[in-house]
C-alpha cells in the first residue's frame, strides 16, 4: 500500500466514527495537555530561578587566573620552564601568556579569550562637583559585546580617550561639598560627557603623586546585576601603562601573564566541561555554571516528576485507545475478512490498524497540546500579575514567565500520544492482522 | 482433505475429494447444505487452509504458500463474489469497487478510472456515487462482481452469488459471469439453483464433502425428498 493511500484510509475509517473516536481522543486530550501544562511549569520555575541567580553573572563566562600552587609539596608541582623557585613563596604553577592564551583557544567550543586587568592603584572619579569612586577594568578587546554585555545608553565599543561605565556608576556619585539635612543630588546623566579620573601613587617619601585624565563617556551598560554594574571599561593597554606608572616598572604580558582572562563559551551546556579542562591545564577557573547546575539538577527531576503525573493520565487513555480499537476489530471483523479476500496481505491490515490506533492518540495528542498551551498562557496572564505584585511588595524585578513552554515540548507530547496511541492498538491490531480470512468472513 | 476440530469431535467438511477443473470453464458446483461446497470455494480462492492435500492452481501449490504469498495469490489471481455481497457500508459504489486495487498499489487516479469503467460494465455508471444502503440486490452484487475484477483475476469464485437475489436481478447476475467465462477466464460458481446450470460447462455435485456422479447425485436427492 502506498503511505499516503494508507493515512488516507485510516483518516477515512476515523471519521466514520467521529463520536466514538472523539469520546475516545478526550482521554488523550487530558493526558497530554497535563504533561504539556505541568513540564511547561517546571520549566518556567526553572527560569524564573535562574533569572534570580542572573546576576552571578553571564553563565557561557569562565573566569580564568592563574593558579598558585601550594608550598610544602602539598599540590603537585607543575614546572613551567625553568627558573628557580623561591622557596616558601607561592609561585604561580602557570602563567596566563600569550601561549597560554592561544592553548586555551584552542580548546573546542571556545568562542573567545579575553584577557582583563584590574587598575592596581587608587582612583577618584570626578563630574562637575561631584566625585565617586568605582572598580576600573582594562579589557583587551574593542567591544564589550564580546563579554555579552550590552549597552542601555551610546554603545559598547572601547577605544583611547573615551570609557564606558556600568549602570550603577553614576549613582555612585556625591558632593562632597554636600551640607547636612541638604537633598543630595541625583545620579548625573554621564552620556557624551567628559568625567575626570584621578590616579594616584605614593613615592618612597610618602608624597601622594597624581595623575589626571579626562575621558568621555561613549555608552553606559545595561544592568547586569554584576560586577560590571560597579565598573568602568577603558582599552586594556591604558591600564596597562597606567598600572606601569603607578608600579614604576613596565609589566610584559608574555612573562608575567594576565592576572585574569575571560573565557566564552559557545553553549552554557559545554561551560563545565570546558572549566574542568582549564583546570586540568593547571589554572584557576570559575563559572557561576557550576553553581547553577545543582539548581538546574533539581529542577530537572521536577520536569520529570510533573511529566510523569501527566503520563499517568495518558496511560489511562491508552486503555481506552486499546477498549476502542478491540470493539472497533470486532465489528469490522467482516470488513477485515473482505480486506484479506481482496488481497490484504497481514501487514496491510496491521498497519491500518495500527494506524488508526496512532491516528486517535494524534489527535488527541493535538488537541491536548493545544488546550495545554492556551492554558499555559492563560495561567502566565493570571501569575505574572500576581508574581509582579508581591515583587513589588518584596523589591526584586518581577518574574518575566511562570509557565514556559519551550518548542521541543509540544512536538514531544505530539509523538509520545502518538506512540502511546500505536502502542494500545498494537494487541487490537495483531488480532486483526492475524485473522483467518473465512472465519473473519462468517462472523456475525 | 478439510477437517474441523469441534471439541472431542471432528467434521469432516471436504474428504477425499479429488477434483481437476480445468482453465477457462464455467464450473457449477452443487450439493445440499452442508455438503461442503463453500468450504471448497474457500480452499480454491486460498481464504482457508486445508487440513491434507494439496491444491494447486496453475501450477502453484496453495498448501505450500505461506501468509504473504497466499495473500498475493488472492490479489493477483483470484476474484471473490459472495452470497451476501459484503460491500463496505460506508463506501461509495465506486469507493467499495476501487478499494482492492489500493493493496496493489495503484494510484488513485487509475484506481477510479478503472473503477468506473468496471461499474459501466456491470451497468450502473449512474450508480458510481450511491452507497450500498441506496442499491438493491441486484445491484449490489454487480458492485461486488465489478469489484471482484478490478485486479483482472484469471479465476472468479462465486459463493451462491444469486441466493439473495430475486430471479430476474439472479439472472442478470448470472449473465454477468456467463460473460466473465466468455473473456476467457475460470469461472466456478456454488449454487441450489438448477436454473442457472446452463450456463455451466462442467458440473460438480458434492455429498457430505465427497463428489459424486450426476446419477448418484440424483438418486440421493430423490430419497432426501421421500423422507420429508
Ligand atoms: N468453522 C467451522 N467449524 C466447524 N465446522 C464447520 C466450519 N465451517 C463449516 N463447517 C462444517 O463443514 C461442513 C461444510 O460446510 P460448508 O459451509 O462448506 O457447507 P455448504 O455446502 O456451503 O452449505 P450451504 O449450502 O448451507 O452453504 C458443514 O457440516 C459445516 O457444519
Ligand atoms: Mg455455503
Amino acid at each position: 500500500m502506498k503511505p499516503l493511500d494508507l493515512v488516507r484510509l485510516i483518516f477515512g475509517n476515523l471519521s466514520r466514527r467521529k463520536a466514538r473516536v472523539a469520546l475516545t481522543a478526550i482521554g488523550v486530550v487530558i493526558g497530554t495537555s497535563a504533561v504539556v501544562i505541568l513540564v511547561s511549569l517546571a520549566i518556567g520555575l526553572q527560569r524564573n530561578a535562574n533569572e534570580q541567580l542572573y546576576g552571578i553573572g553571564d553563565l557561557t563566562q569562565i573566569q580564568v587566573s592563574p593558579a598558585y600552587e601550594m608550598t610544602e609539596g602539598m599540590v603537585v608541582s607543575v614546572s613551567v620552564g625553568g627558573g628557580v623557585k623561591d622557596p616558601g613563596q607561592p609561585q604561580p604553577a602557570r602563567l596566563l601568556t600569550n601561549s597560554a592564551l592561544d592553548e586555551l583557544r584552542a580548546i573546542p567550543g571556545v568562542e573567545s579569550v579575553i584577557p582583563r586587568e584590574y587598575l592596581m592603584t587608587g582612583v577618584l572619579i570626578k563630574y562637575q562637583k561631584l566625585e565617586g569612586g568605582v572598580g576600573v577594568i582594562g579589557v583587551e578587546s574593542d567591544d564589550l559585546a564580546s563579554l555579552g554585555l550590552e549597552a542601555i545608553e551610546g554603545g559598547t565599543e572601547l577605544g583611547r580617550g573615551v570609557v564606558v561605565i556600568g549602570a550603577m556608576v553614576p549613582n555612585n556619585f556625591y558632593d562632597p561639598r554636600i551640607r547636612p539635612g541638604q537633598e543630595p543630588p541625583p545620579p548625573p546623566q554621564l552620556l557624551g560627557q567628559q568625567i575626570q579620573f584621578i590616579v594616584s601613587k605614593y613615592d618612597e617619601q610618602g608624597n601622594e603623586i597624581r595623575k589626571n585624565l579626562s575621558l568621555r563617556v561613549t555608552g553606559v551598560l545595561k544592568e547586569t546585576r554584576g560586577e560590571s554594574d560597579w565598573t568602568v571599561y577603558f582599552p586594556l593597554d591604558q591600564i596597562k601603562s597606567l598600572n606601569e606608572w603607578s608600579q614604576g616598572r613596565r609589566v610584559n604580558y608574555n612573562k608575567e601573564g594576565y592576572s585574569q582572562v575571560v573565557v566564552k563559551v559557545q553553549d552554557v551546556n559545554q561551560v563545565l566541561d570546558i572549566s574542568d579542562q582549564i583546570t586540568q591545564m593547571g589554572f584557576q577557573a570559575f563559572t557561576p555554571q557550576s553553581f547553577v547546575q545543582g539548581i538546574n539538577n533539581f529542577y530537572v527531576i521536577l520536569q520529570f516528576i510533573f511529566g510523569g503525573v501527566g503520563a499517568i493520565a495518558l496511560l489511562v487513555a491508552a486503555i481506552g485507545i486499546a477498549n476502542t480499537m478491540a470493539m472497533s476489530i470486532l465489528e469490522r471483523t467482516r470488513e477485515i475478512g473482505l480486506m484479506k479476500a481482496v488481497g490484504a496481505t497481514n501487514r496491510d491490515v496491521l498497519a491500518i490498524f495500527l494506524g488508526e490506533a496512532a491516528g486517535i492518540g494524534f489527535i488527541g495528542g493535538l488537541g491536548g497540546v493545544i488546550i495545554g498551551w492556551l492554558a499555559g498562557q492563560g495561567i502566565n496572564v493570571i501569575a505574572l500579575v500576581y508574581l509582579a505584585n508581591q515583587a513589588g511588595q518584596q523589591g526584586g524585578p518581577p518574574p518575566s514567565v511562570a509557565v514556559y513552554t519551550p518548542i521541543w515540548l509540544p512536538l514531544f507530547a505530539l509523538i509520545f500520544s502518538t506512540i502511546i496511541g500505536m502502542i494500545s492498538g498494537l494487541y487490537p491490531a495483531l488480532r486483526a492482522a492475524t485473522m483467518i480470512p473465512v472465519l473473519a468472513l462468517k462472523y456475525e | 482433505m478439510k477437517h474441523y476440530q469441534m471439541g472431542g469431535s471432528i467434521v469432516r467438511a471436504l474428504d477425499g475429494l479429488d477434483l481437476d477443473i480445468d482453465a477457462h470453464t464455467f464450473t457449477v458446483v452443487m450439493g445440499p447444505s452442508g455438503s461442503g461446497k463453500s468450504t471448497l470455494l474457500y480452499l480454491l480462492g486460498g481464504l482457508d487452509r486445508a487440513t491434507a492435500g494439496e491444491i494447486s492452481i496453475d501450477g502453484a501449490r496453495l498448501d505450500e504458500m505461506d501468509e504473504n504469498a497466499l495473500a498475493l495469490f488472492r490479489r493477483r489471481t483470484v476474484g471473490f463474489v459472495f452470497q451476501s455481497f459484503n460491500l463496505i457500508p460506508s463506501m461509495s459504489a465506486l469507493e467499495n469497487v476501487a478499494f482492492p486495487m489500493q493493496f496493489a498499489g495503484i494510484t488513485s487516479v487509475q484506481r477510479n478510472h478503472q473503477a468506473r469503467n468496471l461499474l459501466g460494465q456491470v451497468g450502473l455508471s449512474d450508480r458510481t456515487d450511491h452507497r450500498p444502503t441506496e442499491l438493491s440486490g441486484g445491484q449490489q452484487q454487480r458492485v461486488a462482481i465489478a469489484r471482484a475484477l478490478v485486479n483482472n483475476p484469471s479465476l472468479i469464485l462465486a459463493d451462491e452469488p444469486t441466493g439473495n437475489l430475486d430471479t430476474s436481478s439472479g439472472a442478470a447476475v448470472m449473465q454477468l459471469l456467463s460473460d466473465l467465462h466468455n473473456s476467457g477466464r475460470t469461472v466456478l460458481v456454488v449454487t441450489h439453483d438448477p436454473r442457472m446450470t446452463r450456463f455451466a460447462t462442467h458440473k460438480i455435485y458434492l455429498l457430505d464433502g465427497r463428489s459424486v456422479s450426476e446419477t448418484e447425485y440424483q438418486s440421493a436427492a430423490l430419497e432426501s425428498a421421500q423422507v420429508s
